[in-house]
């Protein structure tokens, strides 16, 4: 009984280290992200946003699906969504709305033409109120 | 003078409105385990807010505990406060573990009468606003469960070694803010009838009841087992007077044998009105620990709503580049300092000389302080509610998206729903007026308090002993004013923006 629970657990890790191992359908730690605003830094308000992809050697990366997801550390505040287009290859454009002052993040979600997903954190650090 | 005299009806009976006596509400108020039915749920939700903290997303806006820490919670404690009373201390859930730990650990020692006062606490409440800055804990999910945590293992530890409710009447800040708050509440425990109070012999409300079984030899009783405990914060309610230092636990309801204590409805802030002695605070104008825990908690609510606003980084970045520091902490202690120590000594110490000067007397100026001090309980309770409000107004719907997304999170099934994240509250442009009006109301309660103050000191010079303080509330609403005129700026950047 002691061997089978202990032949169980070690089980239960081989698969773990295994799953952690494994390569997933889109390896997208190598893929760069790069986020700007304009005016710059960010103002309170709808301002535009481009988010440009990059993979391995500087590739521009279309065929995108982007999503911005604008937060503000403190938490009890709405979060704004933006859908990014295509503007050219690898560079995605599309207006966020901040709402307050303060510190932000925004969450960069997109869906990869291989079928992998990207997500990223990236702190927007003092948009300033009007 | 005194405010309960005056509403005493002929009979001794107090003539207001009595929340045990709603019937359905009453009789369940009434039943000894009512307390526990509040604690429970708050319980669960304190575990799921302490997993979701270590356990869940690391983003403030979408973590439980951040959310309901920051958010509701201090919003909801400073709403029931104002518009009914004490009832988070009522449900305190730190005290059910504390409950449980004492079936095991029977406290033997008592509380160390050099800490019998308001010191620790109020270091306390200083740490915890220094860290809550300085750490940035409303956009650290980690750090919040760690803080309650540390609050559950801090009020069983310290209850569990030392008898009574050493932890609620010494320890916790959350405790004194809603002690001080409560002043404010239209509620108040109080008995309903002097008389038999008068002619009562156990004091069960204070001593516990007891299994006597027809005992009467005094000195026999007291070794008999209690069986229900009376009021662990030593108030004996025919001399308490107002809601300082009562967690509406209601153990003198349920000890009272003549069923002579209540829920009463009162006049708000009256409390603050009346001097002498109260059964156990003792003489609060007196009492410089109490003028101190007055002084951090007002001043505590202009600073707290000042770090929000971007004047303070710049402030910060100038002291920095004085100084030449490249690290918050010693340029946020002194901010801390001059905010909660130089600034009330100067114009506390000027209002009180003044007040001296007006009205002829030479009672010691820290003596006048000590007098006036409970006078800006209403503004500072006013500022806070305008913050805490703001806060709680804006952003009270986020709950049900974050929750949405917890249980997506967790269980990979979208069991409430997909998250709907536009939910959030009412617009700032709707709660700016409330706020105006939370600490308009403050200040108007500071005058009114500071007047009868002013009236019992001098009553020939009711206005020169007045004005002092009036321009001190005047003062405060003003700083209090523009920095909610000031656009939110919440930050926790330091030097980085």
């Amino acid at each position: 009984m002691r061997f089978s629970t202990l032949g169980r657990a070690g089980l239960l890790i081989a698969l773990a280290l295994f799953a952690g191992c494994r390569k997933s359908a889109s390896d997208t730690a190598a893929i760069k992200v790069d986020l700007t605003f304009a005016p710059s830094p960010p103002t309170v308000g709808k301002i535009s946003a481009t988010l440009t992809l990059a993979g391995k050697n500087n590739q521009p990366l279309s065929n995108v699906e982007v999503r911005l997801e604008g937060n503000m550390n403190h938490a009890g505040m709405k979060p704004s969504f933006a859908d990014l287009s295509e503007e050219a290859p690898g560079r995605y454009v599309g207006t966020l709305d901040f709402t307050m002052g303060g510190d932000w993040f925004v969450l960069v979600t997109a869906r990869l033409p291989d079928g992998g997903r990207l997500e990223r954190k990236i702190d927007v650090l003092g948009v300033q109120a009007r | 003078m005194s405010v309960v005299r005056e509403i005493a009806a002929p009979s001794n009976q107090v003539a207001t409105f009595d929340l045990l006596r709603v019937p359905a509400l009453g009789r369940f108020l009434r039943w000894r385990y009512s307390r526990i039915a509040f604690q429970v749920p708050l319980l669960f939700v304190g575990m799921l807010m302490v997993a979701h903290a270590f356990w869940g997303p690391q983003l403030a806006p979408k973590n439980l505990a951040a959310l309901l820490t920051w958010v509701h919670f201090r919003g909801l404690v400073v709403v029931v406060i104002l518009l009914v009373g004490n009832l988070f201390c009522m449900a305190c859930p730190f005290m059910l573990p504390r409950e449980l730990a004492r079936r095991w650990f029977h406290p033997r020692w008592n509380w160390p009468p050099a800490l019998r006062n308001k010191w620790p606490a109020i270091v306390l409440f200083v740490f915890v606003l220094f860290v809550y800055e300085l750490c940035d804990l409303w956009s650290d999910p980690w750090w919040t469960g760690v803080l309650i945590v540390g609050y559950f293992v801090a009020a069983t530890v310290v209850d569990a070694l030392f008898t009574g409710a050493s932890f609620c009447k010494h320890v916790c800040p959350v405790g004194q803010f809603n002690f001080l708050g409560s002043a404010l509440s239209p509620l108040e425990v109080a008995i309903r009838d002097k008389d038999v109070c008068t002619h009562c012999k156990t004091h069960d409300c204070i001593q516990g009841r007891r299994d006597h079984s027809g005992e009467t030899d005094m000195s026999t009783l007291k070794r008999l087992p209690v069986i229900q405990r009376g009021c662990e914060l030593e108030l004996f309610q025919p001399n308490k007077v107002g809601n300082l230092d009562c967690t509406f636990c209601l153990d003198c309801v349920y000890a009272c044998p003549h069923d002579n204590v209540g829920i009463m409805t009162r006049l708000p802030a009256a409390e603050l009105t009346i001097s002498g002695t109260r059964s156990g605070v003792g003489i609060f104008e007196r009492r410089f620990d109490l003028t101190m825990l007055v002084t951090v908690f007002t001043f505590g609510a202009v600073l707290n709503a000042f770090a929000m606003i971007s004047p303070v980084y710049a402030l910060e970045q100038w002291a920095a580049g004085v100084t030449g520091l490249r690290v918050e902490w010693p340029i946020l202690s002194g901010i801390f300092i001059v905010v909660l120590v130089l600034e009330p000594a100067i114009i506390l110490g000027a209002a009180a000389a003044v007040t001296r000067w007006g009205v002829a007397t030479r009672e010691p100026i820290l003596g006048v302080v000590n007098r006036f001090a409970r006078s800006l309980i209403p503004i500072g309770f006013g500022i806070w509610l305008a913050h805490y409000g703001f806060h709680f107004f804006t952003g009270f719907l986020t709950v049900i998206p974050v929750a949405q997304n917890a249980v997506i999170q967790a269980i990979g099934q979208p069991l409430l729903g997909e998250p709907l994240w536009q939910l959030s509250g009412f617009s700032a442009a709707i709660v700016f007026p409330m706020q105006v009006g939370f600490m308009g109301l403050g200040l108007l309660g500071s005058w009114i308090v500071a007047a009868v103050i002013a009236r019992d000191m001098s009553p020939t010079r009711t206005w020169s002993a007045f004005a002092p303080w009036a321009v001190v509330h005047a003062l405060l609403f003003a700083s209090a004013y523009w920095i909610m005129m000031q656009p939110m700026d919440m930050r926790g950047t330091f030097l980085g923006a």
